[in-house]
């Protein structure tokens, strides 16, 4: 295949800077475009619910260092259509780029809940106002809601997956009143039954209040949902790359020769079929493939999942690789109680215990003894 | 260029050995060493990705 010339990533986020990083590692040194719905330079995402919402004093936690890729950035603007045939990506300011290889790294947004769901019933909601839920996923919706928990209002945080669970801790944290409700025991879906345990006991005995999801809704001041997120796949629907609905690539990240695909928005072949991973370390790792199967196709080394992920809330640093949900009690391999690293079969996780992530990797990969 | 770690940023990721681990590797108490702080021009680009891939920033270049 010939090498591009004139790349265009879309996309501001992890997975579209480490695609131009990775564009330009390869030796890719022509015409490199970068577009970014925010109006600033790319930065930690997970940062925004964990030091972001906790350290009051600390507006630097989510900053990254400065690019040195060379592209030309644009921010502030969003694509709102790409034209495969003539190679080209439509922006909502009415310019058009061309392009002879794409990145798609335009990522994910929170998922809302209806109308009726959303409707706060507490003082100060504005009953029946939608908007009054505030969702976390951009650094502005990080620091509105810091600046709406300092003044200490009562708080209820609707999901009880790992983004609500940051937020109800860094709520707690802040001194707000606050109650969660989960479809289930929080946590549970996604990281199994003991690490689930582990991190609702630590909730409640710092005062989380835990509802489930079909309890009568208590009056909050502050509502904050936190139920999954939508791929911003939209700007796509025309370009006929969407499959059943979804952004499918294969291995190396591509969609067809010319586009590839990496992050929240893209849905890599696994096990189960194709699917999404919206973590950080997968978007990274993603993106590095995707860069470098648009530049040297089959010649790519493709992409192997193997996740990692982390969450800090209640007093609890838990960082976990392997399969997850984790099934049934882990073997401990070291420490005790609150401090400890544990093996399931297939997975691994270390709870407030510093552990290189190549070596906690590897004890996903050992038989449990 | 030197590798400089902001040490009471890093939380023990340990993201960075995996990407340079030429340069760099987290210690039997989860703290990360830097094998190398002087960087040839061969080992930027193992540097910058070990820098990017920091969740939290405690990694920079000068």
């Amino acid at each position: 295949m010939s090498r591009p010339r004139r790349v265009v990533v879309v996309g501001h986020g992890i997975a579209g800077l480490t695609a131009a990083d990775t564009l330009r590692a390869e030796g890719f040194d022509g015409e490199l475009t970068i577009v970014g719905d925010e109006p600033r330079p790319a930065y930690s995402r997970p940062a925004l619910s964990k030091a972001l919402l906790r350290d009051i004093d600390d507006l630097a936690s989510h900053t990254l260092p400065p690019s040195d890729h060379g592209a030309v950035e644009l921010l502030g603007v969003r694509a709102t259509a790409l034209d495969v045939g003539r190679r080209r990506v439509v922006l909502d300011d009415g310019e058009t780029l061309p392009y002879d290889g794409l990145v798609v790294a335009s990522g994910c947004r929170p998922r809302r809940l209806g109308a009726e769901a959303a409707t706060g019933t507490g003082p100060g909601t504005g009953a029946g106002r939608r908007d009054d839920a505030l969702a976390l996923r951009n650094l502005d919706d990080a620091l509105a809601l810091r600046e709406r928990i300092a003044s200490r209002p009562s708080v209820l945080v609707i999901g009880g997956g790992p983004l609500g669970m940051e937020i109800a801790s860094g709520c707690l944290d802040a001194g707000c009143d606050t109650t969660l409700m989960s479809l289930g025991p929080p946590l549970l879906d996604q990281l199994g039954r003991w690490l689930s345990d582990l991190l609702v006991d630590a909730a409640r005995a710092r005062g989380l209040r835990i509802l489930p999801a079909d309890a009568p809704r208590p009056p909050a001041d502050l509502v904050v949902t936190a139920v999954g997120d939508v791929p911003n796949d939209a700007w796509l629907g025309s370009s006929g790359l969407l499959g059943g609905g979804r952004l499918v690539v294969d291995s190396r990240g591509r969609v067809r020769q010319d586009v590839v695909a990496a992050g929240d928005v893209a849905a890599f072949p696994s096990t189960d079929g194709p699917r999404r991973t919206p973590l950080w370390t997968s978007a990274i790792e993603q993106a590095r493939v995707a860069a470098a199967a648009l530049l040297r196709g089959d010649d790519a080394v493709p992409y192997r999942a193997r996740p990692y992920f982390w969450t800090e809330q209640f007093g609890l640093s838990v960082k976990a690789a392997g399969v997850m949900p984790a099934a049934g009690d882990p073997v401990v391999v070291d420490g005790t109680g609150d401090a400890c690293l544990v093996q399931w079969p297939g997975a691994a996780a270390a709870v407030n215990y510093r552990i290189p992530v190549p070596r906690l990797r590897r004890l996903c990969e050992t038989a449990v003894a | 260029m030197r590798i400089v770690l902001d040490r009471p940023r890093c939380e023990g990721h340990g993201l960075c050995e995996e990407a340079a681990p030429a340069l760099m590797h987290l210690d039997d108490d989860g703290e990360l060493v830097l094998d190398r702080e002087e960087l040839g021009d061969s080992e930027t680009a193992a540097a910058n990705a070990a820098v990017r891939v920091c969740p939290v920033a405690a990694l920079r270049l000068s």
